[in-house]
């Protein structure tokens, strides 16, 4: 498949030159052509059907969500709003009952996370990447093999545990879950392991602490790598519903995921609210998408994890 | 800072203490890596050993979460689930669900990626779009889905576009709900994964390709017997990811079915939060279950290793 295009690029630089130098064998080159230029087809028109497959249900959703409630689910169908109704995301904002307070909350734990995880996730994966310490290795190894332990096993236990530290429905829960996540421990030590040495060399016989290096040296050159865990981290605290769903009992601490499960209950095939309310859930982290492509890229390459 | 400017004799001897203090140095780094190691220590500690040990004595009780006393019950958690109606029901919807939605997810996550890994104009528009379902939550997901599955919704509208005319209600229909669910995932994890590919694939030396295209190796061919062999750690990652991923699959099966018609869609992980917070006293049965759980991903994550992982030499 590779190979295919490959040979498209290479005809579109050696066609002019061919026609220009060669004319003799000009009846071999044209059959070839053809049979590129379909090949070419081919494969745009595969590439639009897989694009439209996966993207064509945020346009209708976004479409949607500017139509009135009947006309989302009229049959036959319309593709655009015969009326635009951007009042829905005025409705949703303001009659659906604790909505902006669920964007705080989104907001809040989302921040709160991402600066608690740049900070402990870089720390420990520092000391794992340049620290020599006892058990080093063993807690290391340790840390890769309960990565993949699946999140059920804990559920019950930590449930018990943050209720008898009536922290159950309070923002402290999550944040005591996800101060450190070490799937980003495990990027920013492979990170660090990368940086050359020379610096903190220099810093040590200048007589800097170990903290003063992380902070002031290592720090400011892990930038791709903070990136990186901060945005996966901003996903994953932005997307998060399970433990909200087990955590927070009541509407006011709901965030936004949450509450967009209860417009389903509460306001009853209430569908241009559901969609305006799916287009606010997803906007933040499409920007951050939009914004941080090349570290999103990058750190669902090495972690494996979203 | 000062140090810096000092000239060639003290520097000599400053060079000199530093030697004579290297064992203080070597406790200063030892205190220093303790130190910041600390916070993943306590999470260790707590959240993983302790709640590991915790959900083990807990499966061995009779617990509720007002009870004050928990009667020690032994395997009976565990015993009980043999028979348990709705534990059975949801251990073979989980399975048909992550075998269906393992094998299919990996495969188009593969095709995504190979045809990504290409020199073709507006790579990086399509990489963009595709990813796309990706980045949303399992909340708009199922948001999305439940207006693409209505009755009169997203998919059957195109249906009638191509003249089949339908008013399915997939989700609730004991036939489709559960398929529904696992095209659904599909759809939104692949992209994932075809990242993952994508990574895997822009490391495969392109020379390998060469030789064999003038070899006069098929793409087809090439595909099968260069990039699937080199990409085994990677599809591993992947096959191992979606185990873990699909068995406890909660949210959509939580926002979307209910887990019905019928427990039709009925997931171990929906039944353990059922377990947890609906029913009363079967909290050590809730946590019997996730542990058997654990063990079946386990040894399912091991089974696949070495399915995938037997070595070729080359």
């Amino acid at each position: 498949m590779s190979l295919g295009g490959s040979q498209t690029v290479d005809s579109e630089i050696s066609v002019p030159i061919a026609i220009a130098t060669m004319p003799a064998p000009r009846k071999v080159k044209d059959t070839t052509e053809r049979v590129n230029a379909l090949e070419v087809v081919v494969r745009y028109a595969l590439y639009i059907v897989i694009t439209l497959f996966l993207f064509i249900p945020f346009v209708m959703t976004v479409l949607s969500s500017f139509k009135s409630s009947a006309e989302v689910i009229a049959f036959p169908p319309t593709l655009l709003p015969s009326v635009w109704h951007p009042e829905n995301y005025l409705h949703v904002l303001t009659q659906i009952d604790g909505f902006p307070r669920m964007v705080f909350n989104s907001f809040f734990i989302t921040f709160a996370a991402v600066a608690l995880n740049l900070f402990f996730d870089s720390l420990v994966g520092y000391a794992f990447a340049r620290l020599e310490f006892p058990f080093k290795n063993t807690l290391f190894a340790i840390m890769i093999a309960t990565m993949v332990i699946p999140g059920f096993v804990f559920i019950v236990p930590r449930y018990i545990l943050l209720l008898n530290a009536h922290l159950v429905n309070t923002y402290g829960a999550l944040l005591v879950l996800y101060f450190l996540q070490p799937g980003y421990i495990l990027l920013m030590t492979q990170f660090f392991k990368s940086i050359p040495r020379d610096l903190e060399e220099a810093a040590i016989v200048d007589g800097m602490g170990w903290f003063g290096i992380f902070w002031k040296i290592i720090l400011p050159l892990a930038r791709p790598a903070l990136l990186a865990t901060g945005i996966l981290t901003f996903a994953g605290m932005w997307n998060g519903f399970f433990d909200w769903l087990l955590y927070m009992q009541s509407r006011e601490m709901f965030n936004i995921q949450l509450g967009l499960t209860t417009f389903r209950s509460v306001y009853q095939n209430q569908w241009d609210l559901i969609m305006a309310g799916s287009v606010l859930a997803i906007l933040p982290i499409l920007l951050v998408y939009i914004a941080g492509q090349r570290y999103f890229v990058r750190g669902i390459a090495t972690t494996g994890m979203k | 800072m000062a140090v810096s400017v000092a000239p060639k004799a003290p520097a000599a001897t400053a060079k000199g203490t530093r030697r004579s203090k290297r064992g203080g140095m070597a406790i200063a780094e030892r205190r220093a890596g303790l130190l910041f190691v600390t916070p993943y220590l306590i999470y260790f500690l707590i959240l993983q050993l302790g709640a590991f040990a915790f959900a083990i004595w807990v499966s061995f009780h009779h617990y509720d979460l007002l009870a004050i006393d928990n009667p020690f019950v032994g395997l009976r958690n565990y015993a009980r689930l043999t028979v348990n109606q709705d534990f059975l029901i949801a251990m073979r919807n989980t399975t048909e669900y992550a075998v269906v939605v393992v094998i299919l997810q990996t495969v188009f996550a593969l095709l995504l990626a190979v045809l990504l890994d290409s020199k073709i104009k507006g790579r990086n528009f399509f990489r963009s779009t595709w990813y796309t379902p990706s980045i949303a939550s399992s909340v708009v997901i199922s948001m999305i889905f439940l207006y693409v599955y209505h009755p009169t919704g997203l998919l059957n509208s195109i249906l009638g576009l191509v003249g089949i005319h339908t008013t399915e209600a997939y989700l609730t229909s004991t036939t489709w709900a559960l398929p529904a669910l696992m095209f659904l995932a599909i759809w939104t994890t692949a992209p994932t994964f075809m990242l993952m590919f994508l990574a895997a694939l822009q490391d495969v030396p392109k020379e390998i390709y060469e030789a064999s295209s003038v070899d006069g190796a098929s793409a087809v061919r090439r595909l099968f017997s260069i990039t699937i062999p080199l990409l085994r750690p990677v599809i591993f990652l992947v096959v191992s990811l979606g185990v873990i991923g699909t068995f406890q699959v909660f949210d959509q099966m939580f926002i979307m079915t209910s887990g019905g018609p019928l427990k039709a869609t009925l997931s171990v992980a929906l039944l353990i939060y059922d377990n947890l917070f609906k029913d009363t006293g079967t909290v050590g049965v809730a946590c019997a279950e996730a542990i058997v759980l654990g063990i079946v991903i386990f040894a399912l994550t091991l089974i696949s290793r070495r399915v995938i992982d037997t070595r070729i030499e080359y």
